[in-house]
């Protein structure tokens, strides 16, 4: 795809409606081609349209849901916005596809050292399905948000269905073993840590941040959501 | 590793204070192949109750499509069981009391679990 080179070439100049103009004619007969809405993205972002650029990472992320330049751009954008959370989330979403980058890891602690006179409630975002918050019943039932960094929600209903099975079993071990009332179980993997929190007794909580997330962030975080996500549950009921 | 240099790294493991129990245990039958632990910890109890901790911990990140976990750590308000992979089926874990050196556990039993690998 030889226009992605020479588009990048001129908006590298500066010369943005020529770039774009090559980029576009590239996408109709490439229109699955990621690297190309990337291209129209940072072509936008460069001429400040930030609407525009989120739309076209979007759609990078439509055709490839590992690009971590989209990833890296709607960060952007959303610091820009000063939606530090969603910086945030974004750049995790990053780090989780490219763990080593150490551009991602400096972007997220600037992101976190702005967050730090940000209100940690305001990136509870129980509403938003690609949040990486998950609320679900003990019949595992998704009650709100979506895990992982995307808004399929048919994923969010299968981890719901299985959550509340770790949730009832975490439970039984903490029992049987004499541990007391089960408070937090916390589940690492190569790419992602995940907390599972109980909210009240009919409802648990699933945080999903990228391995880079400290452990001790992520259990702060897990319990403010889930302090959350029990005043929303009272506020539904 | 043989057995009794296992026998040496799990009462290394319960050498960390708050520690009342480590075992290697086998996931896919809930087993206990090796253990250290004190007398009123029933640990043909911990290993069938990780074990099936465990596998429905794995069904969680298939659905996410995730890779597979690495480490567990369940916490109560009284105590906390940590429970590390090892070259499959194995797994380690260990119970603490709620006064245990969580972190120092969790890197103590890190670095044994890779010996596992």
């Amino acid at each position: 795809m030889a226009f992605l080179e020479l588009g990048e070439r001129l908006r590298q100049r500066g010369q943005y409606a020529a770039a774009a103009t090559v980029a576009l004619a590239g996408l109709i007969h490439f229109p699955a081609a990621a690297d190309a809405h990337d291209l129209i993205a940072r072509i936008r972002a460069d001429q400040g349209d930030d609407a525009a650029a989120a739309a076209a990472w979007h759609a990078t992320l439509e055709c490839d849901p590992d690009h971590v330049g989209a990833r890296k751009g709607l960060a952007f954008i959303a610091f820009r916005a000063r939606d530090f959370a969603t910086a945030e989330r974004n750049l995790d979403g990053a780090a989780m596809r490219a763990p080593h980058d150490p551009s991602i890891l400096g972007a997220l602690d600037r992101v976190r050292s702005v967050q730090r006179n940000v209100d940690v409630g305001d990136a509870v975002p129980l509403a938003d399905p690609a949040g990486g918050v998950l609320l679900f019943d003990m019949q595992g039932m998704r009650l709100a948000g979506g895990i992982g960094d995307t808004a399929d929600v048919s994923v969010a209903d299968a981890v719901s269905a299985e959550g509340a099975g770790l949730s009832r079993e975490a439970g039984r071990a903490a029992r049987l073993l004499n541990l007391g009332a089960l408070q937090h179980l916390v589940i690492e993997t190569a790419d992602a840590r995940i907390a599972m929190i109980p909210v009240g007794t009919g409802a648990a909580l699933l945080l999903h941040r990228s391995a880079v997330t400290p452990l001790g962030r992520l259990l702060a975080l897990g319990l403010r959501a889930g302090q959350a996500a029990a005043d929303w549950l009272e506020r539904l009921a | 590793m043989s057995m009794d240099q296992w026998q040496a790294a799990l009462r290394d493991v319960t050498g960390i204070t708050g520690v009342i129990g480590a075992l290697l245990v086998s996931v896919d039958d809930g087993l206990v192949i090796v253990e250290t632990a004190m007398e009123d910890l029933a640990t043909a109890d911990v290993a069938a109750l990780s074990a099936a901790l465990v596998n429905r911990a794995i069904r969680c990140t298939n659905a996410m499509a995730g890779p597979a976990p690495q480490t567990l750590y369940l916490v109560g308000e009284r105590g906390a069981l940590l429970a590390v992979a090892g070259r499959a089926p194995l797994w380690l874990v260990a119970v603490a009391r709620s006064d245990a050196e969580l972190g120092r556990l969790r890197l103590s039993m890190r670095d044994f679990a890779d010996e596992l690998q």
